[in-house]
């Protein structure tokens, strides 16, 4: 069905660099595949070839052929495949149309013309097979990623496409919605789709996949049948820089979890609580002891409240907690002088023109011999002149990681840092966070990434959520 | 977000937008006219208490009401500044409030589906329509994105007294509009792929149709009409 002969690609915007080079592929019928590999190693590319968006907007050189459905490509245009093809992106909030979740249903019908009774039914079905009434009829501003995700999902799902790629469709959900992700890829295959999965995350559909590719700067480097998936082991990972097979939810790593008795110094807090307007007490935190100079996890089901958590922790979003370090007491506008938080979009927090500015900011004094110290820490020292909407999303994580060093702030937020990352770079976080607790900071970050988890943290703590 | 078919119909709520602008805004028609300005002026107060957002109409009501009880309490017993200043106050709320008011109400309640049915009804051409679209769609995305950018500036210690004051607004500008380029670019990325403007013709799951709300709305608008020119011919 999906053929690939020899295919070359380099991007127009990154013309020194081959994407993909000497692809060969053959993917039949009904089969699921997983592609996976280091950041950058052309498994996006190869999706973007099926759904049009190369040419159509990614511009680049190619060489080779490429068939599906008995056509070459290059005959066609973005819109043959519409219907055909579907694909569901890696970012929940930016692949939506409409602002209410049964107009986006319909959307993808609606373009092909399709008559009024036809959709509706098609809708229908989608949402019992789907399990998502609840989710009718809603705000999708008011969505969580996780429900949007489903909403994605279940809009491809309404087109009825033969084929569903889906580019890294995890990278921004927590444990339960990568779960719930994996019942709705189970569902396509029970109904014989074609399914091709670009992702880093790989445990979470290691055992669904028919045929996994594992590929590396632009070139297949294994191509797993059936058999040899089941050989591949923790080892193998580790050799081409993927993460982890082990599925462990971070709840269970919670429980396990023995708490350390340190001779330690604790930071302790009271009293935090937080509503939003709309919905009831979604935080409520009698008290609470992190240890001090430790890296601490925040765990919890969906919809605990950890980045709200993290927010009146840090002091962006107001509320009556207190803080006690080092005895002194902290009101929440008191802590924003003490605590640094990396957000889970560091674009939100990257305003400057150069990297080197960035860092020199967030400094109590400017000094540009000791930014640029920072910056090699972070392994960024090339960088500092680019602009840091320019660099790639683990170097923007790098960035704000290291304005958080140059605060010389004593407390670290994270808010999940590794998401979408790969081995390598997770691999990077965890030693820069290493290196601050040497240097006596205390770092506090939710994750939903039990590898990470287990590779950097200290004590693990389980946010419950609130029931009325 | 208004649940099932809302109170009025989309092309309705553009006719108010543009009445509320020409007679209450521009105040068209001038002492005549005064009577309909009036109740043109309390309606988008109705509306938004049918829409349950008690919140704003109540906030709009009492600002509304303070001017109004100024201007007839205050304002003939002062001279010279004082005057002149109570004058813009209540020049600019009384004229631009319900202006906004209406707009505000409008926003909230239509769909864009529903705005884009009212439109194709309206036989305005897609190359209008979808770039209208694609702003109701962006309106809560630049919101969320706005307050995302200030939380981190307010972390890292950069604002109103904090330092870098010079620079406050490129700060808050560049990640704001890199953010929003690379959440479009996404955007229509996922919306060719779902075949957005492959057909001419497009259907519309959403119903839309005109109630008795709505007559009475256009009632009101022509027997407006009627009076205006009437003054104006006589």
């Amino acid at each position: 069905m999906i053929k690939f002969e020899h295919v070359d690609f380099t991007y127009e915007a990154n013309p020194e660099e081959k994407s993909l080079s000497d692809i060969t592929l053959e993917i039949t019928n009904g089969e699921c595949v997983l592609l996976t590999g280091e950041s950058g190693c052309g498994k996006s590319t190869l999706l973007r070839f099926l759904n049009g968006l190369i040419p159509e907007f990614y511009n680049g050189e190619r060489k080779g052929k490429i068939v599906v459905f008995e056509t070459e490509i290059s005959d066609t245009e973005i819109y043959d495949f519409v219907g055909k093809i579907g694909t569901v992106f890696q970012n929940p909030r930016s692949q939506f149309f409409n602002v209410d979740t049964t107009s986006e249903l319909a959307f993808g019908c609606e373009n092909l013309a399709m008559p009024e009774n036809e959709i509706l039914s098609r809708i229908d079905k989608t949402v019992s097979d789907f399990n998502i009434d609840t989710l009718m009829n809603r705000d999708i501003f008011e969505l969580s990623g996780g429900e949007k995700q489903k909403i994605a999902c279940a809009s491809i799902d309404a087109l009825r496409p033969d084929i569903i790629l889906l580019d890294e469709p995890s990278a921004n959900l927590d444990y339960d919605s990568a779960e719930n992700l994996r019942q709705m890829i189970k569902l396509w295959k029970s109904e014989g789709k074609t399914i091709l999965i670009a992702e880093h995350r790989i445990n979470y559909v290691w055992e669904l996949a028919d045929h996994i590719i594992v590929m590396n700067r632009g070139s297949v480097v294994r191509n797993l049948g059936k058999s040899e998936i089941g050989r591949f082991t923790e080892d193998m990972c580790r050799k081409y820089g993927l993460r982890t097979l082990k599925r462990t939810s971070p709840v269970e790593l919670a429980i396990e979890h023995k708490r350390n008795s340190y001779n330690n110094e604790f930071i302790e807090l009271t009293n935090f609580s937080y509503s939003y307007k709309s919905k009831k007490n979604v935080l409520d935190i009698q008290k609470l002891r992190i240890p001090q100079n430790k890296i601490t996890a925040i765990v919890g089901a969906n919809g605990a409240g950890k980045t709200t958590f993290l927010e009146c922790l840090c002091g962006i979003r107001k509320n009556k907690g207190i803080m006690y370090l080092d005895g002194k007491k902290y009101n929440s506008k008191q802590r924003l002088k003490e605590i640094f938080m990396v957000m889970q979009d560091t674009n939100h927090q990257l305003f400057t023109e150069s990297v080197l500015d960035e860092v020199l900011i967030s400094m109590p004094e400017e000094n540009e011999d000791r930014a640029k110290e920072i910056l090699k820490e972070v392994d960024l020292l090339e960088f500092a002149d680019r602009h840091p909407m320019s660099l790639s999303g683990g170097q923007k994580q790098r960035a704000a990681l290291a304005c958080a060093i140059a605060s010389e702030r004593p407390i670290l937020l994270l808010d999940e840092p590794t998401s979408g990352l790969d081995f390598k770079h997770m691999l990077e976080v965890s030693k820069i966070l290493n290196r601050l607790k040497e240097q006596g900071r205390t770092v506090i970050t939710v994750t939903h990434d039990s590898e990470f988890i287990e590779n950097c943290c200290d004590e693990i703590i389980m946010l419950n959520e609130v029931k009325e | 977000m208004a649940d099932k078919k809302s109170f009025l119909d989309p092309r309705t709520k553009l006719l108010l937008v543009f009445i509320e602008a020409v007679l209450v805004l521009a105040t068209a028609g001038g002492e005549r006219l005064v009577i309909f300005k009036d109740i043109f002026a309390v309606l988008p107060f109705l509306l938004l208490v049918t829409a349950k957002r008690y919140k704003t109409c109540f906030i709009g009501g009492a600002i509304f009401a303070a001017v109004i009880f100024f201007e007839y309490s205050v304002f003939p017993n002062s001279t010279g500044t004082v005057a002149a200043f109570l004058v813009v106050i209540v020049t600019v709320v009384t004229r631009f409030l319900p202006a906004y008011l209406m707009g505000s109400y409008v926003i909230q309640t239509t769909k864009v589906s529903e705005f884009k049915a009212a439109m194709e009804k309206l036989h305005i051409p897609d190359e209008i329509t979808i770039p209208m679209c694609v702003m109701f769609r962006f309106f809560p995305t630049v919101k969320e994105e706005n307050s995302s950018i200030r939380a981190a500036m307010k972390m890292r210690g950069i604002g109103l007294g904090g330092r870098k004051l010079s620079h406050i607004v490129e700060y808050r500008l560049v990640p704001m509009i890199s953010c929003s380029a690379k959440i479009g670019e996404e955007l229509s990325a996922a919306a060719l792929t779902r075949g957005l403007g492959k057909s001419r013709k497009r259907t519309n799951i959403c119903k839309i149709g005109f109630g008795i709300f709505d007559y009475l709305v256009f009632a009101l608008a022509v027997v407006t009409l009627i009076y205006w020119i009437l003054g104006v011919v006589r």
